[in-house]
């Protein structure tokens, strides 16, 4: 069958980077193939995209050469992240934009634009609706859309699901499929349990941008799971896998601490934003937070660390918490940017500012305990490095790195998981789960159903701004994990 | 921000124009010297401001506020020290005189009137149809109206990060800093993040638009078609019939026996 994109012999390098990216590099894809890229983070997949699509170095300037490359004549391209696509307010603006682009005339851009958001399962009251009141898995959704405009022969998409959650993300994947019939599509993406069926090519990359495997799923993920391991793909049934696998740790002496919650409530803007009625939450209990988009879960936890206004009965070890002060040292937020968080130039600054700030630098003990929580985490090779330097998953260890330094007696997170690999997403959980049988209280929003099963003790689930349920997982008959949905949904 | 208000005519002025008329509004304010055309001039463009806005007077007020105590401060600093001869009051270095007075009344008004045109203008303007309206009418480069258009969207998106950032900020023990050092350091710190991630934002966005074949030299069809209208008509025909009648009554019907300002 006709070749529709390629490369031959693509040597690629990163100005600020030593040795190249990829060096001869040969890649074809056929028309109509529905191809998956896999790889470790860092490997090159999202740049060789780029690079096949032609955005580098057109519009991405990034020296490239090769012998030949052929980038196809129509193509569109969906991104990781759904709010930095988009340059109009309006839905129906942003479809226009990508019309006018075209040179479509004005009167046929209506229809074009209703017709566009009927195939990708849109349905808006009003097409003249604001981008930013649409959840995550909308405005991929709305991405694609756009994408389709352009009638392309090839669709682009580079893990347009990492950063929606779980019903956004099958909501994209349905569209996708049902976009994808006549028209070849290349995906990057870590998810990949739901994407299984209308792949039929996997292409494997090892980290320094050398193909490792190339060809159907079936022969790929038989032949070549234990490299997908290792590199912290998704590969399908990786949770069941990494459960058999795991060690159960040696206990250690817990210390105990209680949360005591009381007709709960936090506020924005002076309204009432979240409600809990009433709950008590020991030492030891790891509570995850579901809830559709804007329920109230980022907005629970923020409360919660009282960086909005509360109010209610909320007692720590008895004592009232009334105010940020209250919790100081005692609780401590990990936000879902790790970037937000970094104060200081260098990885081993970074760990060590609480102490300082205490001066306590010079206490062996607490500088005993930097150095180990750096060596746990794996950064202690990047101790002189700036944090803003880190790749994504090294970034948000060191952000809980942070948080474990003050040996917090509640650690609140905002979807620590998001984006990452399965290496670096076990690790994370493995982490949290020692901290937490060593006493300190979880409390964490997440949209990975496989984390409820596996390490949460307790779910609290927020809808409308509202508790509306708080389950112990205990106290179900946990004979067959698998239906633990069931009691959330 | 998002407040609701009933769309007025001066919505559908078109916005190149009204732009164009309230910059030449500007100047023109600039070249009144003569207090009491000031002052009904003020007023010909409060009527704009306060019946043809199509918002709550609530909401007016509340932008007004500000330009109040600009409108006061400038206005009673010129009174109290400006310098004149024939004096009216004076106790130690406070020294108001009739020119003094008259000057800082016709200052406090300048400003006054920068501010209604200034606020009017945004109430009533989108900033998609400005550029439109640029695009088309004064032949702006596409490149620059839609970089503008993408940088407004992004505002909002960086107040709440930077709302965000405060508080990721507070968790790590930022506020625990006492003093002017402290209060430095953070100012120092919050842009830094807050910029790597709007620059990164603004990449991307760019990379986005050309991957949506959005190319600056090639010729476009347009969405919204913005045009002219009778409204363009009644708002010009306002201003010259007012301006002009606010001339008459400052000239036969004096508030102030005064002329010129600079004298």
């Amino acid at each position: 069958m006709e070749c529709i994109t390629s490369v031959n012999k693509l040597k690629l390098k990163f100005p600020e980077e030593e040795g190249l990216l990829f060096n001869d590099l040969t890649i074809s894809i056929r028309k109509g193939e529905k191809v998956l890229l896999l790889g470790p983070s860092g490997c090159g997949k999202s740049t060789l995209l780029q690079v096949l699509s032609g955005l580098i170095p057109q519009s991405i300037d990034i020296p490239i050469k090769s012998e030949s490359i052929q980038i196809p004549d129509s193509w569109g391209f969906i991104f990781q992240d759904p709010d930095s696509q988009f340059c109009m307010p309006y839905v129906d603006e942003e479809i226009a934009f990508v019309l006018e682009n075209l040179r479509i005339p004005k009167k046929e851009m209506t229809g074009r634009i209703k017709e566009l958001l009927a195939t990708v399962g849109l349905f808006l009251e009003d097409i003249h609706t604001e981008i930013r009141t649409l959840s995550g898995g909308m405005k991929q959704r709305l991405a694609l859309a756009t994408v389709l405009a352009l009638d392309p022969e090839v669709i682009f998409l580079d893990e347009p699901t990492a950063l929606i959650d779980e019903e956004g993300t099958a909501q994209v994947w349905d569209t996708v499929k049902a976009i994808s019939k006549d028209k070849t599509i290349i995906i990057v993406e870590h998810k990949i349990d739901q994407i299984m069926d209308v792949i039929d090519r996997v292409i494997v990359f090892t980290h320094d941008g050398k193909i490792m495997a190339d060809g159907n799923s079936t022969y790929v993920f038989s032949n070549f799971k234990e490299e997908l391991k290792r590199f912290g793909i998704w590969y399908p049934n990786a949770w069941e896998e990494y459960k058999k696998e795991k060690v159960q740790n040696t206990f250690t002496e817990p210390s105990d601490h209680m949360l005591r919650l009381q007709n709960f409530r936090g506020y924005r803007k002076k309204e009432n934003a979240i409600t809990l009625e009433k709950a008590a939450v020991h030492s030891g209990e790891w509570i995850v937070v579901t809830g559709a988009n804007g329920a109230g879960k980022s907005t629970l936890l923020l409360s919660m660390m009282q960086l909005l206004k509360t109010s209610g009965d909320y007692r720590m070890d008895g004592r009232p918490i009334k105010k940020f002060a209250d919790l100081q040292r005692k609780a401590y937020f990990v936000f879902q940017n790790p970037e937000y968080q970094f104060l200081t130039n260098s990885v081993i600054e970074e760990i060590t500012y609480e102490l300082r700030q205490r001066n306590e630098v010079s206490n062996a003990e607490f500088v005993k305990k930097a150095n180990d929580l750096l060596t746990i985490f794996g950064l202690k090779d990047k101790q002189k490095q700036h944090p803003y330097h880190l790749s994504l998953g090294q970034k948000r260890r060191l952000s809980v790195a942070t948080a474990f330094i003050q040996n917090p007696q509640l650690l609140l997170l905002d979807e620590p998981t998001f984006g990452q690999d399965s290496k670096n997403t076990f690790k994370l959980l493995e982490l949290l789960q020692e901290e937490c049988q060593k006493g300190t209280i979880i409390i964490m929003v997440t949209h990975d159903l496989n984390i409820i099963d596996h390490f949460a003790t307790r779910v609290w689930e927020v809808k409308n701004g509202k508790v509306i349920s708080d389950w112990k997982k205990d106290e179900i008959k946990t004979g067959s994990e698998g239906n633990v949905y069931e009691y959330i949904f | 921000m998002n407040i609701s208000f009933e769309e007025s005519w001066l919505h559908k002025v078109n916005p190149a124009l009204k732009l164009f008329t309230l910059t030449f509004l500007f100047v023109f304010a600039v070249t009144i010297h003569h207090l009491n055309y000031m002052i009904t001039f003020t007023l010909t463009v409060s009527i704009l401001f306060f019946f043809c806005t199509g918002q709550p007077y609530k909401h007016l007020l509340l932008f007004l506020l500000p330009f109040l105590l600009v409108f006061f401060s400038t206005a009673v600093s010129m009174i109290l020290f400006g310098k004149g001869e024939t004096t009216l009051f004076k106790w130690g270095l406070v020294n108001v005189t009739e020119e003094s007075l008259y000057r800082g009344l016709h200052l406090g008004f300048r400003a006054l009137v920068f501010a209604m045109m200034g606020i009017t203008f945004v109430l009533t303007t989108k900033p998609v149809q400005l550029f439109y309206s640029l695009m088309q009418q004064l032949k702006l480069h596409p490149k620059y109206a839609y970089s503008f258009m993408a940088a407004i969207r992004l505002i909002p998106i960086m107040f709440e990060e930077l709302q965000t950032i405060r508080d990721a900020r507070k968790v790590r023990g930022i506020q625990s800093q006492k003093g002017l050092s402290g209060v430095l350091k953070s100012i120092k710190s919050l842009p830094i993040p807050l910029l790597s991630q709007s620059i990164r934002r603004a990449f991307r966005i760019a990379v986005a638009m050309e991957a949506k074949r959005f190319n600056s030299s090639n010729a476009r069809t347009f969405y919204y078609h913005i045009g002219f209208s009778i409204y363009d008509l009644l708002f010009i025909v306002y201003f010259v019939l007012t301006i002009s009648l606010a001339y008459f009554f400052a000239l036969e019907f004096p508030l102030f026996p005064v002329t010129d300002v600079r004298h």
